[in-house]
């Protein structure tokens, strides 16, 4: 999957990496909620969007995510939850971005539970901004924990997945 | 980036352990797009109470008991608001997004020792 690619190539391989992460977040999704506090689960989809950051780059890594997200929503038939998911999505999209021109290949399980941390902000700003309070942010503490937990989790597997990748490539 | 991680999870689990849910007079606020629909003051409540709160977005259903309050029916997709269960303080509100409506306990007191963390 290395190196780059154009015309069918590049439609192709982002075509499979939409596909794989609509499938990890359906089955993601019918996982019964792991606590009690609303919006806490370890995002698996984002495994792909960390790898195409780093290994596609920003614009193509947008494509793949935009997609999932859309589609996860028909799919799901939530789609009010598209608000949340795309504010979370593009605002840890953003971090992972400018992280990814500051971190090396070798640190994206430090790079990945910090956009984690701003995929949740955006969810609970989105939510703030839908419910007309900021009595949401109480939820923030519980959210940033669960997001390090999580970006720690994702961000091993983003790593691991690009390295194995990588060898195939050569 | 290491250090900022731990400061993040450090400040997150300090503002847990150390918030204030204390409330002086416990009272119920239930709010649609930030607008007031209720307000029941829990330590004045004798006997339960059920209220429904319809809109075109559709339906909940709210029990309120002495000291709490849950959702207990609601006619959304996700049920997140339903199983979140019973609060009995002003540490989290009880949200249901895709109806919009918020019921969180303010006002409250010391008694109300809320666990926190």
């Amino acid at each position: 999957m290395a190196g780059p690619a154009k015309g069918a190539g590049r439609i192709t391989r982002l075509a499979l990496l939409t596909a794989i992460a609509l499938t990890i977040f359906m089955a993601e999704a019918q996982i019964p909620a792991l606590t009690a506090v609303p919006g806490v689960k370890l995002g698996l989809a984002n495994i792909v969007t960390v790898y195409a950051v780093f290994a596609l780059g920003p614009g193509d890594a947008l494509l793949v995510l935009s997609g999932r997200v859309f589609l996860g929503a028909v799919f799901s038939g939530q789609m009010m939850t598209l608000i949340y998911s795309a504010a979370g999505g593009l605002l840890s999209w953003c971090i992972l971005c400018l992280l990814q021109k500051l971190f090396t290949r070798e640190q994206i399980w430090l790079v990945s539970p910090a956009a984690a941390i701003f995929h949740n902000m955006g969810q609970l700003l989105a939510a703030a901004a839908v419910l007309r309070s900021w009595a949401v942010m109480a939820y923030l503490p519980y959210l940033v924990i669960a997001a390090v937990l999580a970006g720690l989790f994702t961000g091993v597997a983003a790593q691991g997945l690009l390295r194995r990748l990588e060898r195939l490539g050569k | 980036m290491l250090f900022l991680l731990l400061a993040a999870v450090a400040l997150s689990v300090a503002a847990l352990l150390f918030r204030d849910t204390g409330l002086p007079s416990p009272a119920v606020r239930v709010t649609r797009d930030g607008v007031l629909l209720e307000e029941i003051d829990l330590s004045q409540l004798d006997q339960p109470r059920t209220l429904t709160l319809e809109d075109e977005r559709g339906s909940n259903t709210l029990q309120v008991e002495r000291g709490r309050v849950r959702v207990s029916a609601a006619d959304c997709p996700d049920q997140v608001c339903v199983n979140q269960g019973w609060i009995s303080d002003g540490a989290v509100p009880i949200v249901c997004l895709p109806h919009r409506l918020m019921v969180e306990i303010v006002g409250g007191g010391g008694e109300l020792d809320g666990g926190a963390g």
